[in-house]
């Protein structure tokens, strides 16, 4: 049996500890042209620096703040694609229903670059948006839309909910296509209307199917992509649009400094533990055996 | 095709010379195994290299009228690698060193980074070479100068010039000043422009009388980018040029070494600038796209007469001074600013912020070595600086010699002063600009005298275009710029240009620590600095200053400054010093 499971082993430490020798580069001055060798070693540096002054803890915390801000906002809006995928099974128009959940899944196939490029066309200073309001005589200066610290996290939401929605509904969909129709039929004899249906039948159904992704998506509390905020950064929001990925990367690849960044990027990585401890403490309270 | 002079502005700064100290020996140990260049390299086998070019504004295979004489010169292509165009800061220079090639031709910036391609091992010592490659070595001063301390040849010069260090690098246009549409200035009377807040009243005054361009769209005095901030908002440097400043790190240093400021400090001649756009845009004169455009979508502005201010002539000369243009009298012009003292870059004497070096993986190093100095050549220098930079283009296609020196012929005045050109097919074919060579760096400075012709290689001196090119624009200008046919002529003799010696200095390699608060601060300046400009009121502007300021010291800007402090006077020093020897 051992030989069966082997390759997987081999596929796990390959990817996911054999990078961890990457952090060794958090102990060097590292630079690309020099190789590790070629670069000075400096021990606890780059760790000091982070922790040296009030201001780099403060922007540290800017960062987790936001972070945690953006992905526990996408948390808290996980049920919308239940309650899309439920109204849209309540359509009789079958055409209708398909021509619906086609456009609403097509943003997700859209790559972050393009929905920019969209959002850029219509919000920007010259975009649609505002060269019809400027035309109607509503405004006089263009209002900005893209270039504004005000909202950030709620437009950001709004841009991923407005990507994912339809996507997020299919497994629901999916979900609902598989619950028992004969629940459905006795609930009818007993004279439940169709908002009774989706509230007493559908909807609990769901909540397994739920539950499953919701769990998922708090282990990828940390984990919320950087394409996103990276494509819709500008100097006007960069404070509240910093998540932790886009960080290390501004750090490293935009400011050079690679080995703070493999810094930072533990910073991560201790942090995910922590949660995972935590998560794992409250799931043995709560039902008496651990999750790990 | 970017100018060149562009990336003097930014990189130049950046960049510094040779770090003075060591100073063992030079070049060539004497065992070194000569090997020739000299060979008819057209029948050489078909190769393609790869050009890692910093400041290439072009990515992909070279074409055009430039591709076509490499090709029949060299039997070789150019696949241009522009980390400019490509994005993302150093990722790209970063993600190839590492890989242990750079390219087979290597343009960088000289002293920090050539130094650590040279430690790391990715450049090729070119010594063998060298013996043979009689127009590099013309320029032997700067070659040797800027291999100082190394072990070999690894690296040539770039703007290499025979002129004086003190004399201004430019004879025509210097880098930067204040250049307003002239045509609407006119308009307005010829207001005086005691100083650089005089602008505001003038450029309202303009903006408010032609609101809209000739293409219906609305006219801003002001059009910001931001493609090319590094230390801070390259925009906002620009203006403190105009009182004798230039950059290095966080300090503007005065070009005569007589004063050094902090950019952050509240009185600062950056700072200035900043308040300077804030007001412009409460009063509604900066252009909204500002945050969010990119150079060439500026430069298409400035070509269809909707921006009205440029604080360099090879951006708004260039766009908009094309030959109809200025026969119908508009275009820019340098206004009179009373307090002017403007910054120039003297010759550099010891070659410019960029240097030629061969990859130590380049498959055919010799035909590389040719091909560089080849650029020395009177022919590489006339092809390879753009139209922008003022060479005229290859000999015959754009200009011939002529009894009373060179002249433009009439497909040049088409393809460099009327706009652009189809390149008949023997040349190439194509357009003529999107021809050019995409490098877009020079060997030689092309205010250099081309031995051929005895006139400089920069069209713009020809005596033959200096005649024919007095036009209803030029004309009322030097009626009210007290005579004068060009801009240089009118600044000296008005006293209104400072010469920075040009002496090659490179800034030494950051200390690790150093480098990582350098590049944290500059992140936080640039953005506060852009909030800055477009801050709703003086209360606003004034508290991001503060605000910009507390962020900055607490990430430890005043070690940062110190270094940088430090390297401005020894920049100073060794101004002084190349004075002193060449001046």
């Amino acid at each position: 049996m051992f030989f069966i499971v082997l390759p997987f082993l081999l596929l796990v430490f390959v990817f996911s500890y054999l990078p961890l020798l990457g952090w060794v580069t958090a102990f060097y001055d590292y630079k690309p042209a020099l190789g590790l060798g070629g670069s000075e070693f400096v021990g606890w540096m780059w760790f000091e620096i982070l922790v040296s002054s009030e201001t780099q803890l403060k922007q540290i915390g800017q960062v987790m703040a936001n972070t945690l801000a953006m992905s526990f906002l996408g948390i808290a809006t996980s049920l919308l694609p239940v309650f899309f995928a439920m109204l849209l099974n309540e359509v009789r128009a079958k055409w209708f229903r398909n021509a619906v959940q086609t456009l609403t899944t097509l943003p997700n196939f859209i790559s972050w670059v393009l929905v920019y490029m969209i959002a850029f066309s219509l919000f920007s200073t010259s975009g649609l948006v505002n060269t019809t309001l400027h035309d109607w005589g509503l405004i006089t200066v263009p209002m900005k839309f893209l270039d504004t610290d005000q909202h950030v996290w709620l437009t950001m939401l709004a841009w991923s909910l407005w990507k994912g929605l339809g996507w997020g509904a299919i497994m629901y969909l999916a979900a609902i296509a598989g619950i028992d129709q004969s629940l459905y039929e006795s609930a009818r004899i007993d004279g439940a209307n169709r908002f009774q249906l989706m509230r007493y039948i559908t909807f609990p159904m769901l909540m397994p199917t739920y539950v499953v992704l919701l769990v998922l998506s708090i282990a990828n509390i940390l984990n919320n992509g950087m394409e996103q905020y990276y494509v819709f950064q500008n100097a006007f929001n960069r404070e509240h649009i910093q998540v932790l990925d886009l960080y290390v990367y501004n750090v490293g690849l935009t400011g050079n400094s690679l080995s703070l960044a493999t810094v930072l990027s533990m910073l991560k990585s201790l942090v995910s533990l922590a949660l995972l401890l935590a998560a794992n403490a409250i799931a043995k309270r709560a039902r008496g055996s651990s999750i790990i | 095709m970017r100018s060149h002079k562009a990336i003097a502005v930014v990189v130049a700064p950046l960049l510094g010379i040779l770090s003075l100290a060591a100073c063992t020996g030079s070049g060539t140990p004497d065992d070194v195994e000569v090997v020739s260049i000299d060979q008819d390299w057209s029948k050489a086998e078909p190769l393609t290299i790869d050009v890692f070019d910093v400041p290439a504004n072009y990515q992909g295979i070279q074409s055009g009228w430039f591709g076509k004489i490499v090709k029949d010169k060299f039997n070789m292509e150019l696949n241009i690698i522009a980390p400019n165009v490509a994005g993302g800061g150093d990722t790209l220079y970063n993600t190839r060193v590492a890989a242990g090639e750079l390219g087979d031709l290597v343009i960088v910036g000289k002293g920090k980074q050539a130094d650590e391609l040279v430690e790391g091992g990715l450049l090729l010592d070119a010594s063998p070479y060298y013996e043979s490659m009689k127009n590099a070595s013309e320029y032997d001063t700067a070659v040797q100068k800027l291999n100082e301390g190394k072990d070999g040849i690894y690296g040539f010069p770039t703007s290499a010039s025979t002129l004086k260090p003190t004399e201004p690098g430019q004879n025509i246009d210097p880098t930067f000043g204040p250049f307003l549409r002239w045509d609407y200035y006119a308009e307005a009377g010829y207001p005086e422009i005691g100083t650089l807040e005089d602008l505001l009243p003038v450029l309202k005054e303009m903006q408010d009388a032609h609101p809209k361009a000739d293409n219906g769209k609305p006219t801003y005095a002001i059009s910001l980018f931001k493609d090319w901030d590094g230390n801070m908002m390259v925009m906002a440097k620009q203006p403190t040029t105009l009182y004798g400043y230039d950059e290095i790190g966080f300090v503007l240093a005065k070009a005569d070494g007589s004063d050094y400021q902090s950019i952050i400090d509240s009185d600062s001649e950056y700072v200035r600038t900043l308040k300077f756009y804030n007001e412009a845009n409460q009063m509604g004169l900066v252009d909204p796209e500002s945050t969010t455009q990119n150079y060439d979508t500026m430069f298409a502005k400035y070509q269809s007469g909707q921006v009205l201010l440029s604080w360099w002539p090879w951006l708004g000369q260039s766009a908009y001074n094309t030959e109809q243009n200025m026969a119908e009298g508009k275009g820019f012009q340098i206004v009179p600013m009373e307090d002017q003292k403007i910054f120039t870059y003297g010759a550099e004497a010891y070659g410019g912020g960029l240097v030629y070096g061969i990859g130590s993986k380049a498959e055919d190093p010799a035909r590389i070595a040719a091909f560089i100095d080849w650029l020395y050549t009177p022919e590489g220098v006339s092809v390879t600086s753009s139209d922008t930079m003022g060479a005229a283009g290859p000999e015959d296609l754009t200009w011939e010699d002529g009894p009373d020196g060179p002249v433009l012929t009439d497909f040049g005045r088409k393809a460099i002063l009327e706009g652009d050109a189809d390149v008949p097919a023997d040349w190439g074919g194509g357009k003529y600009k999107d021809g050019g060579s995409a490098l877009n760096v020079s060997a030689v400075l092309p205010a250099e005298v081309d031995p051929n012709t005895g006139h400089p290689y920069n069209y713009k001196s020809w005596p033959s275009y200096l005649e024919t090119t007095a036009n209803p624009l030029t004309e009322d200008w030097s009626e009210h710029m007290d005579g004068a046919t060009t801009t240089m002529e009118y600044l000296e003799e008005n006293d209104q240009l400072i010469v920075a010696p040009g002496s090659g200095f490179a800034a030494p390699t950051d200390p690790a620590e150093i480098e990582a608060t350098r590049n944290q601060v500059k992140a936080s300046i640039v953005e506060h600095s852009w909030k800055m400009a477009f801050a709703k009121d003086d209360a606003e502007f004034d508290a991001l200053l503060a605000q910009m300021q507390e962020t900055v010291n607490g990430l430890g800007y005043e070690q940062v400054l110190e270094v940088d402090m430090t390297n401005a006077k020894a920049q100073n020093d060794a101004r002084v010093a190349v004075a002193d020897e060449l001046g």
